[in-house]
């Protein structure tokens, strides 16, 4: 699972407002050039984001690997036919790239989530919106972060103690239907531990967040973002 | 001063917590015990507002909790049995700051604190270390730092030394000892009191919900066995 990671990378050092401009930028120009070309300068780019902030490519591909088989399946769904010739490669290209698109988002949001800590992207959506609508955005980015890694761990736990028995022996439905269950009822446990840790330490709406600061390389950041976001719309 | 007058509290049918009559004074250090299911979890649930009492009364230095269940959250710090339930963040001092934030402090007094309540549990300078890769000993200390951070009058460990082998059960009740000396009352749960008798004002033992016996360690040691305490 991706979660925040302590470190001193030159992304752990930025502010988190300026590491989301530069996602969306980013994303917006992945999807505005959608040529092979504009994939691969897309794909250095990413490969430079994902240095910059010490994310290792193939654990963090390995991460989404229960996802990556959809991105995969695309293009061959796509080129696939069910007589001669059997496969258009031509009509596989944009589903293709699409999946390509989609990986490289993926990606820089992954180096994002590694590098910024959830108070402050909390910090980073409230400012970007203010007032009880942004309140309520914060607290439900801390609120995700903070809990899918917790019900990730719990599923992994479920399925050691399931194989841990035997389980292999039943049918695959079965597994499915207990390793759901079991997760669901975990997690119904895990959201009231969650409620009742927080009205313990007096859960409060506005909290005092962590300070936001724009320095140097956060304008530098801003300004590539500026540039991402140019190329996209040119 | 933790005072409980008449409280009660039912899950349905089933009486957890029957007309309990029970007071912590400042820098008391109380022992809980009883059983597994004789309602000491459910008790103490109620000395911050976490639960509401069917009938009776809990006040939190003079105040009844449900006037002013903010100012009873922070006056009673309370640490769950499983530290994993209580924490609300990936990183220690995330996690340790999290109360003093949501009581609206200003930046430099939540990093006092937080530091002040790491260095209290011998956590110093491990703020950025992620919580899920702590050993359980770590992780029962950062829970009890989350509390203090809180700057509570008293404070509240449920089954503090469950699942912590000896070094770490030592590491907690040093830390708890100190606390004491410092002049907090300290509320401990437990069904053991090896650990803890030596550092006990009093013991009081519930049984079915109710105080069963009550006084110093020594005084109520030969009623514990049958009160499914063992005993130290």
């Amino acid at each position: 699972m991706i979660a925040y990671e302590p470190g001193d990378s030159l992304a752990h050092g930025l502010d988190a407002r300026a590491k989301l401009a530069f996602q969306a930028a980013f994303a917006v120009a992945a999807f505005a050039h959608t040529s092979p070309q504009g994939l691969v300068a897309a794909g250095a780019v990413t490969l430079v984001i994902l240095a910059a902030s010490r994310t290792p490519l193939l654990r963090t591909l390995w991460t989404f690997r229960s996802f990556l088989p959809f991105l995969l399946a695309a293009p061959l769904v796509e080129g696939a036919r069910l007589g001669p010739p059997w496969f258009v490669a031509e009509d596989a290209v944009f589903p293709a790239l699409a999946a390509v698109r989609v990986g490289l988002t993926v990606l820089v949001g992954a180096a994002y989530v590694r590098t910024t800590p959830v108070r402050e992207s909390r910090a980073a959506v409230q400012w970007l919106v203010p007032g009880r609508v942004g309140a309520f955005l914060g607290l439900g980015v801390g609120m995700v972060f903070r809990l899918l890694p917790v019900l990730r761990a719990d599923l992994s736990r479920i399925r050691s103690a399931m194989h841990a028995r035997l389980a292999a022996e039943r049918s695959l439905r079965d597994r499915m239907r207990l390793v759901g269950v079991t997760g669901l009822r975990r997690a119904f446990r895990r959201s009231d531990a969650l409620s009742l840790a927080l009205r313990a330490r007096c859960f409060a709406w506005n909290p005092t967040l962590p300070p936001l600061a724009f320095r140097g390389r956060d304008w530098a950041t801003l300004a590539v973002a500026a540039a991402v976001a140019a190329v996209a719309a040119v | 001063m933790i005072e409980v007058a008449g409280l009660t509290h039912r899950y349905g049918d089933t009486v957890a917590v029957d007309g309990v009559d029970l007071t912590v004074g400042d820098g008391e250090v109380l022992v809980l015990a009883g059983r597994n299911g004789s309602g000491k979890t459910t008790l103490i649930r109620h000395f911050n507002g976490l639960l509401d009492p069917d009938e009776g009364e809990v006040r939190v230095n003079g105040t009844p909790v449900e006037d002013d269940l903010v100012a009873a959250r922070a006056s009673v710090g309370m640490v769950f049995q499983d530290p994993r339930d209580q924490f609300v963040a990936a990183t220690v001092g995330a996690d340790v700051a999290f109360g003093p934030e949501n009581l609206g402090l200003d930046r430099d007094e939540i990093d006092r604190r937080t530091t002040d309540a790491l260095d209290a549990v011998n956590m110093a300078g491990r703020g950025e270390e992620r919580i899920d890769e702590l050993s359980g000993g770590e992780q029962a200390r950062v829970a009890i730092a989350g509390a203090l951070a809180m700057d509570p009058d008293h404070l509240v460990c449920d089954e503090p030394f469950a699942g912590l082998d000896w070094p770490a059960r030592r590491a907690v009740l040093d830390r708890l000892e100190a606390l004491a000396d410092a002049g907090r009352s300290v509320v401990v749960v437990t069904h053991d009191l090896r650990d803890v008798a030596d550092f006990a004002d009093r013991v009081a033992v519930l049984a079915d919900g109710r105080i069963a016996t009550e006084g110093a360690p020594a005084d109520v040691r030969a009623a514990l066995p049958d009160l499914g305490v063992r005993p130290p």
